[in-house]
């Protein structure tokens, strides 16, 4: 980063502090009820109480375990029926309309089904987690085998490589930024439905962590944990998005 | 053709066939499937006695509040933050920071300050309608051609008149894509609510179905809040093609 | 009889022979007729340039050799057989070499595509890249991806790639339709020293006359070797022959 971007960095970061500053006079000065708006101050106390004293760690890690492996199911699952659908134009043809008219469903609307077929259980979690997930990959994964430059095919078929080849060699490279990114709006509705599972089936989470605490009206330990849900998204979308560019090193090289 | 058009339908008629045949054969009591002749009976019947109608206006109401009062600060915020480059910058770390949190997560807290009901539930997806449209209400003004901002400040407009007159007609059919996208975020932050713990709308339609082991009456409403979702994003297509046309049409996702 | 003269005979039988053959060959595409009873025959060896206006057919002539096309009526035959599918031996240069590149592979990346799909091992395919690198003239580059080369590179890297397959026959659909005059030049005469050393046959598709003339073995026939950029274009054979070609093509255009 030059100079300049610094600079403007700083002085966001001065902006983000401010408007703390600001949450916390609001805080003293009792603007709002402290039951409804704990202070800054206390938010953060609460949150080194959670991890010290309370069970917010093991919170923490339950949400990420739920999320990982719906996120995992998903992202094989969704890839392969992506690949599968994507590159035959049969297929394509028989199911994407069904799939388009299925993309704007609340696919929050599967839990109650998923309750009725699994029960309250940490695999009704896990089912909707990965249901959830699977359609943003799936749907990328299509497009981005839709897309592959035929010519490429055409020099696929000229060398006389085998099917397994050119799936592997030209077609999954080829889709692989539109699955990336697939993949990571996955990641987003994989913490969104964790969170809705945890404090409909009372599993352990950040999600029962925080509805037990609005519950009590410990608004202090409820701020810390809304904070660390944020934490958690933008911290795995950060990740996320350093895989993308390790993977995808090629495309900056043309920048 | 006929057989082009048919083809779409092909697959979903003949497993809905099959589903029902199986049901049928097979004398299917279960909590969590149903036939599909058995559903749509559910779904004729809810709408005649009129509570799944009110159920929809409730969910509706919620989300299309919700989604105007979000879409309102992030259209206001994105035309802010795309022309003026600093405020951007000045911005970026608070932006940055308060976006990634699910709007699933704010949930207690309206809970606790507003309780169950309307308001609690418009909050929530406000909060979630307006990432979408500062993003891309951002995006959308900083493409705008540079000759046409130039031209603003050769006839020295005034910001009002310059945003009035220039940015929002320029940018007006990616914002209408921005809020398209937002609609449907809408409805789904809806619902979600709605399933999680809030007793108003289609959501709870669906969860007091379930909880009352009626798996015809709980596909009923998973159908109906599909048709809703279909409906709403066709009816904004065709919104869309009629004030912008097929060209505008090119530069967003379907 | 001495070795020469006996290298000699062998050459004249082996250009008798015809490697491939277009025998009254038709292709009929979506309802359009693109060739029509086409009559070819290349020798082994030969340096054949199809010349002509664009859109007459001469790109699908030459898909139909690489066998990416079947005919719909008539024969296209390799050594006798008809071409069912494409073969190792024949290797095809397309003109959109962007397209025809994988972006995600680095230049050696590219070339070892070939390698691999011809079962080469794994410790070899090193050696070969380099050796076919500096062939084409881009020694040290291998680690750079298409999207950092220039298009004159970009070529020759598909040239490389093409070479890596060992063709007995090389098919070029004017390759160097979207470079610049002097990149075209110099791609041009190391055409001519690669395909000539192995005596690769060659189908070279072009729209431009000079590039025909000046490459081709059957266009021309008498115009001296090697080939110079200025004397040779210059020589009164070449602009007789020039305008002979010129005028035959106005004649056949509709």
């Amino acid at each position: 980063m030059n100079r300049a971007a610094i600079l403007w960095r700083v002085a966001s970061i001065l902006v983000a502090a401010g408007l703390i500053a600001a949450w916390q006079l609001a805080a003293n000065l009792r603007l709002v009820s402290p039951v409804f708006l704990p202070g800054p101050d206390r938010a953060w106390a609460a949150l080194m109480r959670g991890f010290s004293n309370g069970d917010l760690a093991g919170k923490l890690i339950g949400t990420l375990e739920h999320m990982a492996y719906g996120w995992l199911a998903a992202s094989i699952a969704g890839i392969a029926l992506g690949a599968l659908i994507g590159s035959s134009k049969m297929m394509r043809a028989y199911v994407a309309p069904s799939l388009e008219f299925l993309r704007p469903l609340p696919v929050s609307a599967i839990i109650p089904v998923a309750i009725a077929m699994l029960g309250l259980t940490r695999g009704m979690a896990l089912f909707v987690i990965a249901f959830g997930a699977i359609w943003p990959i799936m749907l990328a994964t299509i497009h981005g085998f839709a897309a592959v430059e035929p010519r490429l095919y055409e020099v696929a078929r000229s060398l006389q490589m085998s099917r397994a080849a050119i799936i592997g060699k030209i077609a999954l490279p080829s889709a692989l930024p539109d699955i990336l990114a697939g993949m990571r709006l996955s990641l987003t509705v994989a913490l969104i439905l964790s969170v809705v599972c945890e404090i409909l089936a009372g599993l352990d989470g950040l999600g029962q962590w925080v509805l037990l605490s609005a519950r009590a009206f410990r608004s202090a330990d409820l701020f810390a944990g809304v904070i660390l849900l944020g934490a958690t998204g933008y911290l795995t979308s950060i990740a996320m998005s350093l895989v993308e560019q390790r993977l995808l090193a090629w495309q900056t090289a043309a920048r | 053709m006929t057989l082009d058009r048919a083809r779409p339908l092909l697959l979903p008629l003949a497993l809905t066939l099959a589903f029902e045949l199986w049901a049928r054969l097979t004398h299917l009591q279960s909590d969590s499937l149903a036939p599909p002749s058995a559903i749509l009976a559910a779904l004729a019947a809810a709408l005649a006695d009129l509570s799944i109608p009110i159920a929809t206006r409730d969910t509706l109401f919620a989300a299309f509040t919700g989604l105007a009062i979000g879409s309102a600060i992030g259209l206001s915020l994105g035309i802010a933050f795309g022309i003026s480059r600093p405020l951007d910058r000045l911005m970026e770390v608070t932006v940055e920071a308060i976006r990634p949190i699910p709007s699933i997560a704010l949930l207690p807290i309206a809970l606790i300050a507003l309780g169950f009901g309307y308001r609690m539930e418009i909050v929530i997806v406000a909060f979630a309608c307006v990432w979408p449209m500062l993003i891309l209400t951002r995006s959308a003004v900083r493409s705008i051609e540079p000759r046409l901002m130039e031209m603003s400040r050769a006839l020295r407009l005034s910001a009002p008149q310059r945003i009035a007159k220039i940015v929002i007609p320029a940018a007006l059919p990616r914002i209408f894509v921005a809020f398209r996208l937002s609609a449907g975020i809408a409805l789904i932050v809806a619902v979600t609510v709605e399933i999680a713990i809030n007793p108003i709308g289609l959501g709870a339609g669906i969860m007091l179905a379930q909880q009352a082991l009626r798996a015809d009456l709980m596909l009923a409403y998973l159908l109906w809040i599909g048709v809703i979702g279909y409906a709403l994003n066709i009816l904004l297509i065709a919104a869309q093609r009629r004030l912008f046309g097929r060209a505008a049409l090119a530069g967003g996702n379907p | 009889m001495s070795v020469v003269a006996m290298l000699d005979e062998a050459r004249a039988a082996r250009r008798q022979k015809t490697l491939i053959a277009f025998n009254a060959a038709t292709l009929r595409l979506g309802g359009k007729t693109i060739i029509e009873n086409l009559d070819l025959e290349v020798r082994p060896g030969e340096f054949l340039c199809i010349v002509g206006a664009s859109g007459c057919g001469k790109t699908t002539a030459l898909r139909l050799a690489a066998g990416l096309h079947r005919p719909t009526s008539g024969a296209v035959t390799f050594d006798g057989e008809p071409i069912t599918e494409p073969r190792r031996e024949v290797a095809i240069v397309f003109q959109d070499y962007g397209k025809a590149l994988l972006p995600w592979r680095t230049a050696a990346g590219n070339i070892s595509l070939a390698l691999e799909a011809s079962r080469v091992p794994a410790r070899e395919r090193g050696a070969r890249i380099e050796a076919l690198l500096r062939k084409v003239g881009l020694p040290g580059h291998a680690d750079k991806y298409p999207s950092e080369m220039s298009g004159g590179m970009q070529q020759r890297l598909q040239i490389a790639r093409c070479l890596a397959q060992e063709p007995t026959t090389l098919l070029m659909d004017e390759p160097f339709g979207a470079l610049d005059a002097m990149t075209r030049q110099g791609l041009q005469d190391e055409v001519l020293s690669l395909t000539h050393a192995s005596q690769t046959t060659v189908i070279f598709v072009t729209h431009d006359l000079d590039e025909a003339i000046y490459l081709g073995d059957r266009v021309v026939g008498d115009l001296p070797r090697p080939r110079d950029q200025l004397a040779t274009r210059e020589h009164p054979e070449f602009l007789r022959l020039r305008r002979q070609l010129f005028d035959f093509i106005k004649a056949t255009e509709h």
